[in-house]
């Protein structure tokens, strides 16, 4: 894997192209989320009352958190890596230089996990007016950690994805089939405890469940061991996630 | 002189299908080498490997000594690229563009501003520099790839087409240009399916067809060789060839009867003008032989699919 700092280039490429897109994404980034917490955590919040202890929002906004970052990293690697791949041969002027296509790759991969930093933060701050907060700085900055390592973990993917998409239609496939219903699956909305067996041990390998976990300790304080195999699960996953991708891409983009 | 580049049957295979197809040639520091052909001559793939962004199949490719492989950043830093498509970044502005690319090759913020500067003036775009790519015209998009493909100062520059789809105008600020940097020694490789603009730039060209190299030469011993000084067409029915090339035949020119046309392509054509005269034909041509007489001779003239 031919990997150099000018992963930092190709970055700055896309921040450099954002400035004129700051404003709408920003509102994307907002309204979706703001979405789940309202309908779901005021409206449906009503209903079922007392969620260990406290009101249904606080159950919800850790996991509406860690799938805000997986969705943005997720469709700026989907959509916003296949537009300048196809419609825009961004990346045939790339590795014309001395950017090679893994940098290039990983640039965009770095691209999303900012695009999904800025959705989490935003997701945040809403939740703190709401009244939600972590329990501690500390807490906050693990936070960020797997903020980063679920958005590397969600890009990656999507560029598997991307790497074999013949065209747009395709990428609904695993947003409607895939990324939707992991939602459901990972222990976002509700607790898995009244799964079957099997649907528990199924949703323990998919690679929002554990995220889910770590920020829902993140808020609630309640720590535990697992929590550091959630994580290294996370980090494998991604090692392994972002080999293909990089070379999945790179097999698309050299002929 | 010594060559910059050199090619030992060189090959690229898209899986089962063939479109380079060992071809052999040498390209010396400071000239001016062209790759004619017709659409799917194999041109792009052949340059695509050059400049390392497409590996070779099979045979060897060097530049500056180097081997050529995707990961040879040493060979891509001191390239220049105008590819065949425009291929700018439409989400930054004229200048954007430019600054964005000097990125790529590590060249310092303060250095890259004045180059920008300058390769703006170079091509004339500095009323649009900060104008989104959309807002451009083909001829301006043109010539920004020029500008971008010179931020790093290559020694060597590769121009697939750079003048596809231009008007006259454009077309002759761009051959300026090219020969601009000639002159200030640089290694130019053109491809191109414009006759008159191998002839205006390059030292040497080769013609390829169906991934193989026909001829190679300078444009003036190409037309020379192969066809002669003189070309004379003349539009008049079949029937008539026999008469015709009877009554020309001593001027040793030869001849092609192409569709309703009938072309004789002569060494010298003095005389033969007398005697046009006199036959009197209507719908005569006779015109001095062009690199598209050759090109054509070498191709076929039917149309290539
Ligand atoms: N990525 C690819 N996959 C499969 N076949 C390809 C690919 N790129 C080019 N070809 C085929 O290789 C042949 C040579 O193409 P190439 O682009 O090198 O031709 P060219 O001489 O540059 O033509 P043009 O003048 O139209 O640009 C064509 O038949 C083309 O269809
Ligand atoms: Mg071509």
């Amino acid at each position: 894997m031919n990997l150099s700092y000018r992963v930092y280039h190709v970055f700055v490429r896309n921040l450099v192209s954002y400035k004129r897109f700051v404003v709408p994404t920003f509102i994307a980034s907002l309204v979706q989320p703001l979405f789940y917490l309202i309908t779901f955590g005021i409206g449906m919040g009503a209903y079922v009352g007392l969620f260990g202890g406290k009101p249904y929002l606080f159950f919800l906004v850790p996991g509406v958190l860690m799938s805000a970052v997986g969705l943005t990293a997720s469709y700026e690697c989907l959509f916003g890596t296949f537009v300048k791949m196809i419609h825009e041969k961004l990346y045939d002027s790339l590795i014309a230089t001395p950017v090679s296509a893994e940098d290039a790759v990983a640039g965009d991969i770095a691209w999303g996990v900012f695009r999904g930093l800025i959705s989490g933060t935003l997701m945040m701050a809403v939740a703190m007016a709401m009244g939600v907060f972590p329990v501690s700085v500390p807490a906050v900055l693990l936070l960020f950690v797997c903020m980063i390592f679920v958005g590397v973990l969600f890009g990656s993917l999507a560029m598997i994805v991307t790497s074999l998409a013949p065209n747009f239609d395709f990428f609904n496939y695993y947003t409607e089939l895939v990324l939707t219903p992991m939602l459901f699956f990972s222990g976002v909305f509700f607790p898995l405890d009244n799964f079957p067996a099997w649907m528990k041990t199924f949703s323990k390998f998919l690679p929002l469940t554990p995220a889910v976990s770590i920020s829902r300790a993140v808020f609630s304080g309640v720590y535990s061991t697992a929590l550091i195999f959630d994580f290294l699960f996370i980090v494998v996953l991604e090692v392994i996630a972002f080999t293909i991708g990089v070379k999945l891409m790179k097999r698309r983009l050299i002929k | 002189m010594s060559s910059i580049i050199t090619a030992k049957n060189l090959t690229k295979r898209y899986g089962k299908f063939t479109a380079v197809d060992g071809i052999s040639f040498e390209i010396q520091e400071g000239e001016c080498f062209g790759f004619l052909g017709p659409n799917g001559a194999g041109k792009t793939s052949t340059i695509r490997m050059i400049h390392c962004v497409s590996p070779v199949t099979a045979g060897t490719l060097t530049v500056k000594g180097l081997p050529c492989s995707i990961d040879n950043r040493t060979i891509k830093k001191t390239t220049g690229v105008i590819p065949q498509e425009i291929t700018l970044d439409v989400d930054l502005t004229v200048r954007e563009n430019l600054m964005v690319f000097s990125r790529f090759f590590d060249i310092p913020r303060r250095e890259a501003k004045t180059r920008v500067e300058e390769l703006i003036k170079f091509v004339e775009l500095e009323a649009k520099r900060d104008s989104k790519i959309d807002q451009l015209s083909t001829g301006m998009k043109r010539r920004l790839l020029i500008a971008r493909a010179l931020i790093n100062q290559p020694t060597l520059i590769i121009a697939d087409e750079p003048t596809t789809g231009l008007d006259p105008q454009a077309r002759h600020l761009i051959w300026q240009r090219l020969r601009q940097l000639k002159s200030q020694g640089v290694t130019l490789i053109l491809t191109t399916q414009y006759m008159e603009e191998a002839q205006q730039l390059c030292d040497r060209i080769v013609v390829m067809y169906q991934g193989k190299i026909l001829k190679e030469g300078t444009p003036r011993t190409l037309i020379d060789e192969e066809i002669g000084k003189d070309v004379v067409e003349i539009r008049i029915s079949q029937d008539q060839d026999e008469k015709l090339i009877g009554s020309l035949a001593g001027f040793s020119c030869g001849h092609e009867r192409v569709g309703d046309t009938l072309f004789f392509y002569c060494r010298d054509g003095h005389d033969i003008r007398k005697k046009l005269v006199e036959l009197d034909l209507p719908n005569t041509v006779h015109r001095p032989a062009t690199l598209e007489d050759v090109f054509l001779k070498l191709t076929g003239r039917s149309l290539i699919e």
